[in-house]
């Protein structure tokens, strides 16, 4: 019989939102392929043993037990997603011992213009302390990320022995797939969380979510509420404020900017937002990540786009299919595939 | 207008905001702070301290922005950020103390969510290497300016004391004592709190000021030398002080017990740590080598890296280009400020005074509304202040407003000369940070509990006092001494009667009243402020119109209120006037408060007159003044409640002949020498030095 290989996961389960998502689905998608170790690290960052609700439940559900702070992490790949929730430690009291260490990129390494995200050399370098491996690798989620990892390491040089996984670790988009409406009409909105490198400058807002689209809901709109925003066009609602399903069926274009100087790593909303039957439109670096799934477009253009759409009904119906198509790319057998791939490419097996 | 913010939004953050703004205002930068980033709790000193920056940012142009205390970041600074919609060619800059590289990334990226485009951060820690208080938002940079030549000799000493010493009963003598070591003139920086407990002392004649009293900046400009006692640096005010003493050339003494200055770097010299071994240390070792001590810790390299200079040019070219070029300066001038009291004594004497002054210093005026017609007819240009109102949230907004009024109206050189008992906040803010040269106009005759430490301190603001002598030597009493202190003769307007001029001014009354008298009295009880004389006047009113033969003058200046019931009396009639002591020359009786003007006038032109004197908190002690009169068979001194004597003395001065025996006893009264011009050379050669 076939021995599985030995998958260790270690990770920061605190993370909300689209990395803790991210991994849950895949630890369902390789639990029948792997023998799966999740260990949790306390937390610097959402306090010491925060754990993200997707975690807890994909964690019951698979049978596996959370490993607090183990001493050693060991397996014959390591999984360390994120590396940015080290960011804030001073030292990891872990060791790693694996044939292949795999550092799942989710965070950017790198913000558009060449900033630094975080502080990625710190966080290597304390993988790098605390780990005793075969062979290191970096594994970027999307192609914007990808190039992100790539630069970053080309400019330190120190760091030349990371190795960069040749096809993308995606996150798992596997949503219910839902018909586009054959009527489309101008209700647009957006969601997120509330955070700041999540909204475009205000002047971008003003053009994506115009006083001439019949309906504009913004979801996760702390920020504006706090401020008392005078927009009166728009049904500003606070992050978790609505259901998410309610808010699909509240609009027909999904429009989503973020700051200029932050970019999605991935973007599972707007994958979401498509399963939904919406066209969604945002920046080409954003949209990149669906292939041609999403509109690439500037805020002044949003206008024009949406008109263009609700007037053409076909065209609008054809922009929702092409991109669920393109989903499928993103499934849970698509990544099993991968994955198995990546491991036995790269794992030594004792015969 | 270069925008100040800051990472947080307390008090601290908004004090730090207010010292930097401040510096930079020094240095030449329109700099504002936005009104709406004020903490819901600031103190009384903050307030006047932010007064001049606070703006409504959206009625202005932004022309560059600078977050300090940038390694922590609220959502709110944030979101203000974005809200300002800043266009892209405005330079932004942000500085902080990064603990670390991650700190220092999250702030730049937190900035560039909400700006939507990079800032120029700078970690402080880097580019200024070790610094005076590591936990500062502050930038903590010294700014280079002239000393404060008002101040020069003997040179100024700045002791910070923790407020826990003064529990040690030896060491206020300890402090005392060293008010008297040669070469330099002692002032203790303390906590507000520890102020008052020195001026409840037995050593209250030292100069002490709270450590929020004054900016750092201002203190800075008058100090020599300044002495730091304690543990380490006390928080970021007087680690600004202590910057720019240095910087300025002055000596800083570190007796801290873990010798944080000298550990810093900076460039201050070790002392005792121990008030007894410092006034030796100060004498012998600070005061002969002071020059040359002030010169090598200016040119310190720490002091050189840790220059506002160097800040603006880390800030970048936009900010560099940014300083406004000095304006030309403006000749100097003088400017009377007559407080606002209860009538207008205080703005007649100014006026006597710059009457006395040469016409080519022609000095101009600030003051209360209520002072400027009289002001304005005697010649002079009036900025008008804001009075007291009811309607203002502090009991301080007047003067706040009234403070900003005076930074603008006042520059550096001129010449403040203010009349009053109480010297407000914003007199003695202007007079310290303009560094302007000032004269106190201080009469005297204050009631006992006006005398106290807290109205006489801030006379250090001053170069001279000026005090305006009463007639008669038991009423002059020296509050302060001092080369500074000039008592002067009693300042009174000067008014020789015309030969004929009563007669044809009394036939003129008649005609103008349509009635025909033989008795002329005029009545001067004020305008109701500070004491209410509605009875006496209608008691008055009521017996003079037993007198056909007389007419009564109720006597007030121009806009007063005036008791509607008092219209209706037969043959008394109410004159707004500002030539009241002409009338009062015309009159055979006047009825007088005993104010020190109009008590004055009437003794130096041998006026016969009955003293009703007011009586308030915060009057002076009109009932001495007018008892010594009356004592000398000068006047006749009537109390408020002493209705049947004033009907008595009113018949004995029109009935009896008392009118003309005072008048003779006058004559025959030598006075002193008036002190009009003596004060007005005195100012003079304030403005001339």
């Amino acid at each position: 019989m076939k021995t599985l290989p030995r998958i260790a996961y270690f990770l920061d389960p605190g993370f909300p939102g689209g990395t803790s998502g991210a991994v849950a689905a895949e630890l369902a998608a390789i639990a029948n392929i792997a023998q799966l170790e999740v260990h949790a690290v306390s937390s610097a960052m959402f306090g010491s043993k925060t754990v993200a609700p997707q975690i807890r439940k994909v964690l019951s559900k698979l049978g596996l037990d959370l490993i607090w702070d183990a001493p050693v992490v060991s397996g014959d790949v390591v999984l360390l997603h994120n590396p940015s929730f080290l960011k804030f430690h001073r030292e990891v009291n872990q060791k790693i011992i694996a044939d292949h260490l795999i550092v799942i990129a989710h965070e950017n390494f790198l913000r558009p213009g060449g900033f630094e995200s975080f502080d990625v050399g710190h966080c290597l370098d304390l993988i790098d302390r605390c780990s005793l491996t075969l062979q290191k690798s970096i594994a970027p989620i999307s192609p914007y990320n990808r190039l992100g990892v790539e630069q970053w390491l080309s400019a330190n040089s120190a760091a030349g022995h990371w190795a960069v996984v040749e096809q993308d670790w995606f996150n798992i988009c596997e949503f219910e797939i839902f018909p586009p409406t054959k009527s489309p009409k101008d209700r647009r909105g957006r969601h997120s969380r509330a955070g700041p490198e999540k909204f475009p400058l205000l002047v971008d807002m003003d053009h994506c979510f115009s006083k001439s689209a019949q309906s504009n809901v913004i979801l996760g709109a702390d920020l504006f509420l706090n401020e008392k925003l005078d927009r009166n066009h728009w049904n500003m609602v606070p992050f978790g404020g609505l259901e998410v399903a309610r808010y699909f069926e509240m609009i027909d274009f999904m429009i989503y900017f973020t700051a200029p100087t932050w970019r999605e790593s991935f973007g599972r909303v707007l994958a979401e937002a498509i399963a939904a039957g919406k066209v969604v439109i945002s920046d080409p670096d954003t949209a990149s990540v669906f292939n041609d799934a999403i509109v690439p477009a500037r805020p002044s253009e949003v206008d024009d786009i949406v008109a263009n759409f609700v007037s053409n009904p076909k065209l609008y119906r054809d922009q929702v299919i092409k991109a669920q198509k393109n989903l499928t790319a993103f499934s849970a057998s698509a990544f099993r595939q991968e994955f198995q791939s990546l491991i036995n490419t790269n794992v030594r097996r004792a015969a | 207008m270069i925008l100040i913010d800051a990472g947080q939004r307390d008090t601290r953050a908004f004090d730090a905001k207010i010292l930097f703004a401040a510096q930079l205002s020094q240095a030449g930068y329109d700099v504002v702070i936005d009104e709406k980033t004020t903490p819901q709790i600031i103190d009384r000193n903050q307030k006047y301290e932010a007064a001049p920056f606070l703006t409504d940012i959206a009625q202005i142009v932004i022309s560059a922005y600078v977050m300090i205390g940038a390694e922590t970041i609220c959502d709110e600074t944030l979101m203000s950020l974005r809200a300002y919609q800043l266009a892209p060619d405005v330079p932004v800059s942000a500085t902080g103390r990064f603990s670390d590289a991650q700190s220092l990334i999250s702030s730049t990226a937190k900035i560039s969510f909400a700006l939507g485009r990079e800032a120029n951060v700078i970690d402080l820690n880097e580019s200024q290497g070790r610094q005076l208080l590591t936990s500062s938002i502050n930038p903590l940079v010294a700014a280079t300016a002239d000393i404060d030549e008002t101040s020069a000799s003997p040179a100024e000493l700045f002791l910070f004391l923790p407020q826990d010493w003064l529990d040690e009963p030896g060491n206020l003598a300890h402090l005392s004592a060293m008010n008297h070591v040669p070469g330099f003139h002692l002032n203790i920086l303390i906590t507000g709190k520890g102020k008052d407990l020195i001026h409840k002392s037995d050593y209250s004649g030292v100069s002490v000021f709270g450590l929020n009293e004054m900016p750092p900046q201002t203190l800075a400009k008058r100090a020599g030398a300044a002495v730091f006692l304690g543990d380490g640096v006390p928080g970021e005010r007087m680690a600004m002080f202590a910057m720019d003493v240095m910087c300025r050339s002055g000596v800083l003494v570190d007796c801290t017990t873990s010798g944080a200055f000298v550990n810093s770097g900076a460039p201050a010299l070790r002392g005792p740590t121990d008030l007894a071994g410092l006034p030796n240390f100060l004498q012998y070792t600070v005061a002969t080598n002071l020059v040359e001590l002030g010169r090598q810790a200016r040119q310190s390299n720490w002091l050189d890296r840790n220059s506002i200079q160097r800040l603006i040019e880390a800030l970048g070219p936009g900010f560099v280009a940014r300083a406004t070029p000095p304006a030309t300066t403006p000749k100097p001038q003088t400017i009377f400020l007559p407080t606002n009291g209860n009538g207008l004594g205080h703005a007649q004497r100014c006026s006597l005074i710059a009457t006395a002054m040469p016409t080519a210093q022609k000095p101009a005026f600030a003051a209360f509304p209520s002072c400027i017609p009289l002001i304005n007819s005697k010649g002079y240009s009036c900025m008008p202040l804001v009075q007291k109102s009811q309607g203002h949230d502090d009991p301080f907004a007047n003067d706040l407003l009234n403070y900003l009024r005076l930074r603008q109206l006042f520059n550096p050189g001129d010449h403040l000369v203010f009349d009053g008992g109480y010297v407000f906040d914003s007199i003695y803010r202007t007079v310290m940070e303009k560094s302007l040269t000032a004269t106190w106009i201080r009469r005297g005759l204050w009631q006992a509990g006006q005398v106290t430490d807290a109205a006489l301190d801030r006379e250090r603001a001053f170069q001279q006092v000026i005090v305006p002598q009463e007639a008669f030597d038991e009423l002059n009493t020296a509050y302060t001494h001092g080369l500074s202190v000039h008592q002067v003769g009693p300042i009174v307007q000067d008014v020789a009667p015309t030969p004929g001029g009563v007669e044809k001014l009394k036939q003129k009354l008649a005609r103008t009243f349509e009635h025909k008298f033989d008795q002329l009295v005029v009545s001067m009880l004020g305008g109701g402020i500070a004491s209410d004389r509605a009875a006496q006047l209608h008691a008055l009113c009521a017996m003079l119109q037993q007198r056909p033969n007389c007419l009564h003058l109720i006597v007030v200046w121009p806009g007063s209120r005036i008791s509607a019931g008092l219209q209706g009396w037969k043959n008394t009639r109410v004159v707004k006037t500002k030539h009241a002591l002409d009338l009062c020359q015309a009159a055979d009786l006047v009825i007088s408060a005993a104010g020190y003007n109009s008590y004055h006038e009437i003794l130096y032109h041998q006026i016969p007159s009955i003293l009703i004197p007011q009586s308030a908190p915060f009057l002076d002690d009109q009932e001495r003044r007018a008892r010594a009169a009356s004592d000398r068979g000068l006047a006749a001194i009537v109390l408020a409640d002493e209705l049947l004597m004033l009907d008595r003395e009113v018949a004995a001065y029109l009935d009896n002949g008392k009118s003309a025996t005072i008048r003779a006893e006058l004559e025959k009264t030598v006075l002193p020498e008036r002190g009009n011009k003596r004060a007005a050379e005195l100012i003079c050669a304030k403005v001339n030095r």
